[in-house]
């Protein structure tokens, strides 16, 4: 079976995530993805990008962030990789969501959307560089 | 993203129009911020034309909620699309925001 795949380098700017969106809707076009499964995909690729724009590079340096992400049958495989700070999600902080607004935390919530809306996320540190793993399986959703 | 704004004498509206995400929050923020400082206590939100929202749309709206609970003021959500209102659903936001099916009843809510 045919695979469709889109391969993505952006800077860490959040200047570049029109150009996410944008490749990210030719991508699930071109694959055949529903329009609430390309809406769940643009979230969590926004989440994942914008983590790494902002907390990234405390230096503030231009970097390149690879993507690449592929259909394969009933299931999406996402490739993440960056040269920032080493971070795992799995291992971040999830907001307590039952709490009352007066103690509800701003912040944490994107690594929360992206731990619902992927069904496997691996990490791996590899020399100076995270990789991420990312699978979505199209049926789930 | 679009934004438009209207003052009404017992509520001030906002209606979005596109995506609220990463790069268009910090626009609405500032309006909804800038509507607080004016001493607006009631709002209402009508998401009916919003395609999409992130974290960062959803920090604002947080912000807002905690801002105008300290001044026993309200904020009310309309006529949400479903892929949009999952995600409130998901951060929890449901629990503590009304969200309402349409323009008139949160109207009617926020006027009563």
């Amino acid at each position: 079976m045919a695979e469709t795949f889109i391969s993505l380098i952006l800077s860490n700017k959040l200047s570049e995530l029109d150009a996410l969106t944008r490749g990210l809707e030719q991508f699930g076009a071109a694959a055949g993805l529903s329009t609430k499964c390309i809406f769940e995909l643009s979230l969590a690729m926004e989440e994942l990008f914008s983590n790494i724009v902002a907390h990234g590079y405390p230096e503030n340096t231009d970097h390149w962030i690879r993507i690449h992400i592929s259909r394969k049958q009933e299931m999406l495989i996402i490739r993440l990789e960056d040269e920032g700070v080493p971070f795992d999600p799995n291992l971040a902080d999830i907001p307590d969501i039952s709490c009352s607004v007066e103690n509800r935390k701003i912040g944490g919530l994107g690594v929360h959307l992206i731990k619902h809306l992927m069904n496997d996320i691996v990490y791996k540190r590899c020399g100076n560089r995270n990789i991420l793993i990312l699978k979505k399986f199209l049926a789930a959703s | 993203m679009e934004i438009i704004e209207q003052k009404h004498d017992k509520y001030y509206f906002f209606k979005l129009n596109g995506r609220l995400d990463s790069n268009t929050s910090l626009g609405f923020e500032k309006k909804l911020f800038e509507a607080i400082k004016d001493g607006s206590t009631r709002m209402v939100i009508d998401f009916e034309d919003l395609d999409y929202i992130s974290s960062a749309g959803l920090r604002v709206i947080l912000k807002a909620t905690k801002d105008l609970k300290r001044s026993e003021g309200t904020l009310i959500l309309c006529s949400m699309q479903d892929y949009v209102k999952e995600v409130f659903e998901i951060s929890g936001f449901d629990t503590f925001l009304p969200i309402v099916a349409s323009r008139t009843e949160a109207i009617s809510r926020v006027s009563g």
